[in-house]
């Protein structure tokens, strides 16, 4: 069996790879990816747990993890299409009326 | 029947409120998507409202656990302290559908209200559900739940580019903070195996070292919940998101759904960190993480920035915004003390904080709808030519100022005595220094009222009986609750029953 | 009936409200008069049930306390709105909303016409309010607020003319002169409040009374909290050395003077300190000092007012004389008397003032009694009720002066010592005199003013009743307290009736053996000799012998110029307080302090906070990714704080 320890280190480095994509990337749908990474990151540590504990709430806890991702992505593609009629740019920093 | 079925119906009798919200967001869905028409829908809203408003009121005294589990803890906890909060909610969102009904603002997207009746639904049921959570999963959906909602109403005027603007920002924030919220919850979970905050207790019970991976998961969870209740350094997205949402949104925002993110705090730490309490009502706390030299360094960071840039904000929207954030810093401040007595100087606060600061918005609101402007030089003179809503807003502002006789004095004082009686005097040094820093711009904006001569010729405004009537219900209690605070203290008290110890 | 008192603090207050903000538009002058005087006459009412039910309970359940809500609860501060209903406080609460209807009622004729009728109407409700709150008062916080209350409404009323001279300056001035001396009083008011707290731990008048009568206290700790205390009644009550700003107050309007500056507001501070008797009995040596300044008052202001000509000065020099009285009778432990005193003069005095203001109103404003004269014939109600005021204030038996003076007279001799009861009985004399001159100038003699254009004529029903009735009460009211030497033992009603609030303070005060009522009854006949003689030299020299009185005043030129000026007290002031004040303040307060420390200091700071504002807000930068990173790096910090803290 693959101990514990890889899976966390695996969701610890996807998450750090979420939060630096976070960070860096200037496309408003990179960002969003990143984030979701960062999600999944979560999930692979709860099911992780869940299986090493012998527990089922994690595995439980991650469906509803998946649907709030997904209901998350929907609305954050909807409002970067809002915004790209409006400022015909998804790049975050250029997005920056709102500022001081 | 067998026993686990029994158990659920128990609870759905528990959770009348809650249901109710959810029946009334069906009905809105659904008269939206027949009728079509706008007319009917915000008094539809307040209908239901009402009636969740007597379902609690109803269900005021229970003090037990809903969705049992086999531990003989629940995923939800129905108390009086998750009651009180929630009357709050209900009569913040009563509120805010009175001025969504008046601002003219919303008037580019009256043919869509039916969606946005539906979200503010969305929310209330996502705070009741923070209110009440004392599961993991449950606190991550509600969080989940108020957070998606707002971002859509935040980014409600979709053809004007700042509310879009607000809306995105908004919506990166909020992912990324409840993405670190996830993570922590998710270590949570593997050094506790479970997600119940009441089960993680008596688990915690016998937990006499601090762990640094606890740490990590309280400080990323933090991260959530100080977003929801914008705290330093988690603040970012308030001043944009207040700035660009439509007002009657950014009013909700400011009191409603901070109240739920502070429910929320007050709830993780009372029932999964509290190991006993002592005759004068402070908590003994269990060691894992030092809650109270955090939340200090965060309140004290959290008030004097948003002081400090409140200063020299030209926009009064975003001025309130970092109004906002200093006002979350005074109650996180209350909450350090870990003490029953901090707790009732929380609740006095926010009910007082509910009437002066949407005082403050109906203010802007109205102000907006007859000169189409937020910017303060053209506010310019308005005092004379409005004189009620003057006179209103000075109220508003000296009693978030915290000045006697208005009743945010009352609400600053007893957050004050806490302070002073848990022997905490740098905190309420501080806390005091702030207030004079906020005396500042909040008086600034009554100077723009008054002694600024207006640039171009005017006339007066006139205001309809009803709107100046709302106005008035609005500002007589902050004056009243200043003098006569005793059915507050009264209320608050017979509302400090949390579940657990 | 006695849970209803609220309604009495509730009326007058919702009077105020409905004339002060629906005044301007309601206009007519009979409805807002009505509100106003309806308001505190039905609290009259309330009262006076309150006083017939307590008067059928035994003596010793007659104090009831009403509390309407607690106010705040900060630690062992427990503040409630309650009102302390005992024999004291009803008393007082009669006078004051009794002669305070009749004064409401006078004032819809004497005010007819103002501009401000509405206004006057609304600050008057205000007083009574802030009035009542101060004699119900069951805690010091209140009484204080009920306190700075009338003081407001008195500086209000007494600049109600705000666009009128007087004298020298303003109205406005002196209104500001009666405020900056009663805020020299209400600070060792504070400091008593303040001392009362620390020693105590209470604030609430039950508990701070029972404490200080059981539990042994340190006697100098006592006596400061009774002369912080003192000062506080010096200030409101006009005595020396802070009476200046009482005769200046005149320059209200008449009815106010009535109301405010001789009948209640001004015998606040002998409330006070009676309401606090006990302290006092337990400081011999600070009720000495009240015994003495309230005689040396007295005779001090009876003196001036030998000489003044404005007829309503005479009469505020007579009220601070009475005053003076009040506290001699406070000072000499005779509670009771100096309460029933406060009550006799506040009919005989509210009748002085209204009549004046009748004789003002009659002649258009003129108010020098050098140009009156001859007045009987024009206005007969009004000259005989104050013919019957002036034997009051004159002390003539049966008039209900005598009675109060009287008992004053006799406890000062009978408690304190000889001294005090020969200057108190030669305050009488000169009061006597000074009351018939007054009376003779204005009513007898010949007519010294100018015919063609004034027109004297008696004031209208609504102003003449009031002083009838007034008239009455000053002359019957002396009855309930006929001494005991006439009455027989406990023949004393009022004596009897207050006899209960002031138990304590006499168990706890020694008593000398009482003088044989032989001597009770040689002094009494002294003193009512005297002050017929002086009514009769009174006669003689203003109307027998017209022109004795100029020459009487020509051959004592220095003696009678120090008089007129009021022993150039105010000039003292100016030079030896005002002045050095004034200086100090602008070249070393104001030039160096203000400017240079305090203005740089604080300008410094703000620049200082300027700068630090603008830079913490420019980390918004308006881009979603820096702030991520910065949520970040915070994160970050915590954590590490944390750890490196743990370790």
């Amino acid at each position: 069996m693959i101990p514990i320890e890889y899976y966390l280190s695996l969701s610890a480095f996807m998450f750090i790879v979420g939060v630096v994509g976070v960070l860096t990337r200037r496309n408003a749908i990179i960002v969003f990816m990143s984030i979701e990474l960062m999600l999944n990151s979560a999930n692979l540590t709860l099911v992780a747990f869940s299986s090493y504990l012998g527990n089922p709430i994690g595995q439980i806890f991650v469906f509803f993890v998946m649907t709030v991702a997904a209901a998350e992505a929907a609305i954050g593609l909807a409002i970067i299409i809002s915004l790209f009629r409006n400022k015909k740019t998804v790049n975050i920093d250029e997005i920056n009326i709102l500022k001081w | 029947m067998s026993q686990p079925l029994a158990y659920f119906f128990d609870s759905l009798y528990l959770i009348k409120p809650e249901t109710s919200i959810i029946g009334f967001l069906v009905l809105i869905l659904l008269y939206d998507l027949i009728f079509k028409k706008e007319k009917w829908l915000p008094y539809i809203s307040l209908f239901g409202l009402v009636v969740t408003l007597f379902l609690i009121i109803e269900q005021y005294g229970y003090n037990k656990f809903a969705f049992q589990s086999s531990t003989n803890f629940g995923m939800m906890a129905i108390d009086p302290f998750g009651a009180f909060f929630k009357i709050i909610i209900l009569l913040s969102s009563i509120i805010v559908i009175l001025f969504s009904i008046l601002s003219k603002e919303l008037d580019v997207a009256r043919d869509r209200m039916g969606e946005y009746y539906t979200l503010i639904f969305g929310m209330i049921l996502g705070m009741f559900l923070m209110v009440s959570a004392s599961d993991l999963i449950l606190i991550y959906i509600a969080v989940e739940l108020v957070s998606l909602s707002s971002f859509v109403l935040a980014g409600f005027l979709k053809n004007d580019s700042r509310s879009s603007e607000a809306s995105l920002k908004y919506i990166i924030f909020g992912g990324v903070s409840s993405g670190i919220m996830l993570f922590g919850i998710s270590i949570l979970y593997g050094i506790t195996g479970t997600t119940n905050l009441y089960e993680m207790n008596s688990l915690l019970q016998n937990f006499d070292s601090t762990n640094i991976l606890m740490i990590l998961t309280m400080i990323l969870i933090f991260a959530g919940i100080g977003y929801k209740i914008s705290a330093v350094p988690f603040h970012f997205w308030t001043p944009d998101v207040y700035e660009g949402a439509p007002v009657t949104i950014t009013a909700y925002l400011s009191v409603a759904s901070k109240a739920a993110g502070i429910v929320l705090l007050i709830r993780l730490i009372k029932s999964t960190f509290v190991s006993q309490k002592d005759t004068f009502g402070y908590w003994e706390m269990i060691p894992a993480f030092d809650w109270q030299g955090f939340l200090i360094i965060i309140s004290i960071l959290t008030m004097t920035i948003g002081n400090f840039s409140a200063l020299w904000q030209s926009n009064v929207k975003r001025m309130l915004a970092y109004s906002s954030i200093a006002h979350a810093g005074y109650i996180l401040a209350a909450i350090a003390v870990l003490s029953d007595q901090g707790l009732v100087g929380v609740m006095v606060y926010f009910i007082i904080y509910l009437l002066m600061n949407l005082g403050a918005f109906l203010i802007v609101i109205v102000i907006k709808n007859k000169i189409n402007s937020e910017e303060l030089e053209d506010y310019d003179g308005l005092g004379y030519r409005m004189p009620l809503v003057g006179v209103a807003f000075t109220i508003f502002l000296i009693s978030l100022t915290g000045i006697p006789p208005t009743a945010g004095f009352i609400g600053k004082l007893y957050v004050f005595i806490a302070l002073v009686d848990a022997k905490m005097l740098v905190l309420a040094v501080i806390m005091l220094l702030n207030s004079v820093v906020s005396l500042y711009y909040y008086v600034r904006i009554l100077k723009h009222l008054y002694l600024n001569k207006p640039k171009a010729e005017t006339t007066d405004i006139e205001l309809s009986f009803s709107l100046k009537l709302f106005i008035l219900v609005l500002a007589v209690p902050n004056i009243i609750f200043g003098l006569y605070f005793a059915p507050i203290l009264e209320f608050v008290k017979t509302s400090l029953i949390i579940l657990g110890i | 009936m006695t849970e209803l008192i609220y309604l009495t603090v509730l009326l007058p207050l919702i009077g105020f409200l409905i004339n002060g903000l629906f005044g301007s538009k309601i206009k007519n002058e009979k409805i807002i008069g009505t509100i106003g005087s309806g308001a505190i006459g039905l609290s009259f009412i309330v009262v006076l049930l309150i006083l017939i039910e307590t008067l059928g309970k035994p003596a010793d359940q007659r104090v009831t306390i009403v509390t309407l809500f607690q106010w705040m609860k900060v630690g062992n501060l427990d503040i409630s709105i309650a009102y302390q209903v005992d024999q004291l406080s009803i008393l007082m609460a009669l006078i004051v909303t009794g002669i305070g209807f009749l004064i409401h009622v006078y004032s819809i004729g004497y005010m007819h016409g103002d501009k401000g009728f509405w206004r006057f109407f609304a600050y008057l409700n205000l007083f009574i309010f802030a009035m009542m709150n101060l004699i119900l008062a069951d805690n010091f916080v209140l009484l204080f607020l009920g306190w700075e209350g009338v003081g407001l409404c008195s500086y209000l009323l007494i600049g109600f003319w705000y666009d009128r001279k007087f004298e020298k300056s303003t109205t406005a001035s002196a209104a500001k002169k009666a405020f900056v001396i009663n805020r020299i009083g209400d600070f060792g008011f504070l400091l008593g409040i303040f001392l009362i707290y620390m020693t105590f731990g209470s604030l609430n008048f039950t508990e701070v009374f029972t404490a200080a009568n059981h539990i042994p206290v340190d006697e100098s700790v006592v006596s400061f909290i009774a002369l912080f205390l003192f000062i506080g009644a010096i200030g409101k009550s006009a005595q020396i050395p802070l009476f200046v700003w009482l005769p200046d107050a005149m320059a209200g309007p008449t009815p106010v003077s009535a109301l405010i500056h001789a009948a209640t507001m001004v015998t606040a501070g002998v409330y006070m300190v009676a309401r606090c008797s006990i302290f006092y009995a337990m400081a011999p040596t600070i009720m000495m000092v009240v015994a003495i300044i309230g005689l040396l008052t007295a005779m001090f202001a009876a003196t001036i007012g030998l000489v003044q000509n404005d007829i309503k000065k005479v009469l505020a020099y007579s009220t601070v004389s009475q005053l003076g009285y009040m506290f001699l009778a406070l000072g000499v432990g005779a509670f009771t008397s100096g309460i029933f005193h406060v009550m006799t003069h506040a009919f005989f005095k509210a009748l002085l003032f209204l009549g004046a203001g009748s004789v003002i109103h009659g002649m258009h404003h003129e108010q020098n009694i050098q140009k009156y004269g001859g007045l009987k014939k024009y206005m007969p109600v009004t000259f005989i009720t104050f013919l019957i005021a002036c034997i009051a204030i004159a002390g003539i038996p049966p008039f209900s002066g005598f009675f109060s003076k009287d008992e004053i007279l006799w406890y000062s001799y009978a408690k304190g010592n000889f001294l005090f009861w020969l200057i108190g009985a030669l305050t009488a004399l000169i009061t006597a005199f000074y009351m018939f001159r007054l009376l003779s100038l204005t009513f007898f003699g010949k007519e010294r003013f100018d015919k063609h254009h004034v027109h004297p004529h008696e004031s209208p029903k609504v102003m003449t009743v009031p002083l009838i009735i007034l008239a009455f009460f000053s002359i019957v009211a002396g009855f309930i307290g006929i001494p005991e030497v006439f009455s027989g033992e406990g023949g004393n009603q009022i004596k009897n009736w207050l006899a209960p609030v002031f138990a304590d303070a006499h168990s706890k005060k020694i008593t000398y053996g009482m003088p044989s009522h032989f001597v009770e009854i040689l002094l009494m006949v002294i003193s009512v000799a005297g002050a017929a003689a002086a009514i009769w030299l009174a006669r003689h020299v203003y109307l027998t012998k017209p022109g004795l009185a100029d020459q009487i005043a020509n051959r004592m030129k220095k003696g009678y110029s120090v008089l007129l000026n009021k022993y150039y007290v105010d000039e003292i002031y100016n030079k030896l307080i005002v002045q050095p004040i004034y200086k100090v303040s602008d070249g070393f307060l104001f030039k160096f302090t203000d400017v240079k420390i305090i203005d740089g200091t604080i300008n410094r700071t703000a620049s200082l906070i300027d700068l630090f504002s603008n830079n913490i807000k420019r980390i918004q930068t308006g881009v979603a990714q820096f702030y991520a990173i910065i949520m970040m790096i915070g994160i970050v910090i915590a954590l590490f704080w944390i750890i490196v803290s743990l370790i």
